[in-house]
């Protein structure tokens, strides 16, 4: 039998070993689950039960995973009664994960400027992302983070100036910028250094500032609410560039058994659904808003 | 068994490390249909108080792939494989089981709650006669055990089991979903694309056990086995159906919360028969005792 994914996902009864709190009913998780740890890659996630009284599992991005110590970091923001119920764990909690799985990000050497666009809880996949590529070769990564409720660390200030970014917008990842990896913030609330506006805008900024032959070092990864997916992909059709996006969708098995995460994708031999799951997260935009790319 | 609908074509699950597919008795494919079909747009599932609403729509690639791609995928030593046959029309369902006819298939089970687009759309399954029409028409179409899936969602159960009986079913599940909606307050609209779907968990489970104990007042009689499913989470749940007279029990929306709880659920029915000093699983079943009939004594 050929089984390629036999024995990928592992059920784990991971220990919660941190829960820290930030403004907008934003959490970091940090959980020990080694197999998990292991395996996990940048756009894959985990499906965990919040407490023992909710059963069904909620999707959660891996935000880091470190295999010398078996943790996992997730960063959830509360929206119904799973989320709300998983921030009142606490560390030597035990939660049953499920984990790594779907098909992440798969950064194309060709093109080694990654352009990483998130947007809320969609930036998690794009740290881990921009973590494993700041410590992998020759990628020349940057993000641009957009959040409507204050980011979940404290921005850093940006060492760098970028090329076509006004030099007052300079707050940053502060992680990314420990790894030598330029960002930048943007919000429609006005949060100090800044860009006002989407976060696809500062990236379209960015984008138009390089020369076209720069460009054709570039592909663009994004992951945030689908009004910014479609916003990125847009961005990506005007300046000719590939983009693969994180998508959600409401889950029950997560493992591709049960066909209710589906999206609709153009193939080759027409329109199909494909599971979120486990045939994504990750989807090349152009399959999945083919009307976005129409005449491109 | 694991039941159609929640183990995709039979490898899904094989992901989770520590699955195997020889832990279930017997795992019940997708529902097919003759032609394949995309299903309904998204939402398609949601949590409810002790269980979820689904409305796939039936999503399939059609018999012919089934058979020809993905059957000789399937290691059959593992485990015995059942197909779960579906239709628009009579015809359409038993072309379906035709073309399973003819394949390794060890069973098929033909879901008669789909909705009979020639009535329209009321389920087949609502109505004792159209059931065992649609059964008579499938028992002419294949030699191979045929399983009726019987819907709660109808008035008489035991004559729809009797009409399936007398048209040839060898076996009845027992039971399918309960029909059921939910409404995003906030959006005021229905969660589910669909706007209605199929429950399933334990908020069904005392449902589908009186479903179950109803069925077997007439099955037994016919000597027709019954699979007892709905809401089935540990070894209590399904000793629950095996007492009410199931021979052999599913789990689906468990293995959403547990996907390894197929091994735990027979090993607690094997603790549960030593314990109580029961040879075998078949003393168990329909052994449900009363006030006039207290449960017989094992021995
Ligand atoms: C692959 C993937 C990765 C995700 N990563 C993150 C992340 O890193 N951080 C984060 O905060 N959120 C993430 N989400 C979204 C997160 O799963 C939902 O916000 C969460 O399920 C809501 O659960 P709830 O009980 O709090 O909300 P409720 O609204 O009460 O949930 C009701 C039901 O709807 C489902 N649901 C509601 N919203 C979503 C949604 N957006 N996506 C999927 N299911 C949903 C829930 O799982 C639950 O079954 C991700 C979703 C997916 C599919
Ligand atoms: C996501 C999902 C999809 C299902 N699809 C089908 C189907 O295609 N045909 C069918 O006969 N039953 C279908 N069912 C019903 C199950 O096979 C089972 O009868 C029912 O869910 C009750 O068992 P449970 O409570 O253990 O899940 C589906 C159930 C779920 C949860
Ligand atoms: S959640 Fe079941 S197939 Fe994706």
């Amino acid at each position: 039998m050929n089984r390629p994914h036999h024995g990928t996902i592992f059920l784990e009864d991971a220990c919660v070993t941190a829960l820290q709190a930030f403004p907008g009913h934003q959490y970091l998780l940090r959980l020990e689950a080694p197999q998990c740890a292991a395996r996990a890659t940048p756009g894959t996630f985990v499906h965990l039960q919040c407490a023992a009284d909710i059963p069904m599992r909620r999707p959660l991005s891996i935000m880091n995973a470190d295999p010398a110590t078996g943790t996992i970091e997730l960063l959830f923001k509360v929206v119904g009664i799973g989320l709300r119920a998983l921030a009142h764990t606490t560390p030597g909690a035990r939660l049953s994960v499920l984990g790594p799985i779907g098909r992440g990000f798969e950064p194309d050497p060709a093109r080694p400027r990654a352009v990483l666009i998130g947007g809320g809880v969609g930036m998690p996949p794009l740290r881990f992302l921009a973590t494993r590529l700041a410590t992998g070769g020759a990628w020349r990564p940057i993000a641009f983070f957009g959040s409507e409720v204050p980011f979940p660390f404290r921005p850093a200030r940006a060492a760098t100036a970028l090329h076509g970014i006004d030099h007052r917008i300079d707050a940053s990842d502060p992680l990314l910028e420990s790894l030598g990896v330029p960002s930048r913030l943007a919000s429609l609330a006005t949060f100090d250094g800044c860009y006002r506006g989407y976060v696809t805008a500062l990236a379209a900024e960015w984008l138009a500032a390089l020369h076209a032959a720069e460009r054709n070092d570039v592909a663009i990864y994004a992951c945030g609410p689908a009004a910014m997916l479609q916003a990125a992909a847009a961005v990506a059709r005007d300046f000719g560039l590939p983009a693969a996006v994180c998508l959600e969708e409401h889950m029950a098995c997560g493992v591709g058994g049960c066909a209710g995460c589906v999206v609709p994708v153009a193939t080759p031999d027409g329109p199909a659904m494909k599971r979120v799951c486990v045939d994504g997260p990750v989807f090349d935009a152009r399959a999945v808003y083919p009307e976005i790319f129409a005449g491109a | 068994m694991l039941l159609t609908g929640c183990v995709g074509f039979g490898e899904e699950y094989t992901r989770v490390a520590g699955f195997s597919n020889r832990d279930a008795g017997a795992i019940v494919l997708k529902g097919t249909t003759l032609a394949p079909r995309l299903g309904n747009p998204v939402h398609r599932v949601c949590e409810t108080p002790a269980g979820m609403l689904n409305a796939i729509g039936l999503q399939n690639p059609g018999v012919d792939v089934v058979v020809k791609q993905i059957l000789p995928t399937l290691d059959f030593t593992e485990t015995r494989f059942i197909a779960n046959a579906c239709g628009s029309t009579i015809e359409e369902y038993a072309e379906v089981c035709r073309r399973f006819d003819d394949s390794p298939i060890d069973a098929i089970e033909i879901n008669i709650s789909c909705p009979n687009v020639k009535e329209g759309g009321v389920s087949f399954g609502n109505y004792p006669e159209v059931s065992g029409r649609v059964v008579a028409a499938c028992r002419r179409a294949t030699a191979k055990p045929l399983i009726a899936k019987l819907s709660p969602n109808q008035t008489d159960i035991q004559a729809n089991a009797s009409a399936c009986i007398e048209a040839g079913a060898n076996a009845l599940a027992v039971v399918n979903t309960v029909m059921g909606m939910a409404i995003d307050v906030e959006a005021r609209r229905p969660v589910l694309a669909n706007v209605q779907g199929g429950l399933s968990g334990p908020a069904i489970r005392p449902i589908a056990v009186l479903k179950t104990w109803q069925v077997w007042q007439v099955a037994k009689r016919h000597g027709v086995p019954i699979i007892g499913q709905g809401g089935i989470v540990d070894a209590r749940d399904a000793l629950e159906f095996i007492i009410a007279g199931a021979t052999a029990v599913g789990i689906g929306t468990a293995l959403f919360y547990d996907p390894l709880a197929c091994r735990k659920i027979n090993a607690g029915i094997v603790e549960y028969l030593d314990r109580h000093r029961i040879g075998q699983l078949a003393d168990l079943v329909g052994s449900l005792g009363t006030d006039s009939s207290p449960p017989q004594a094992c021995a």
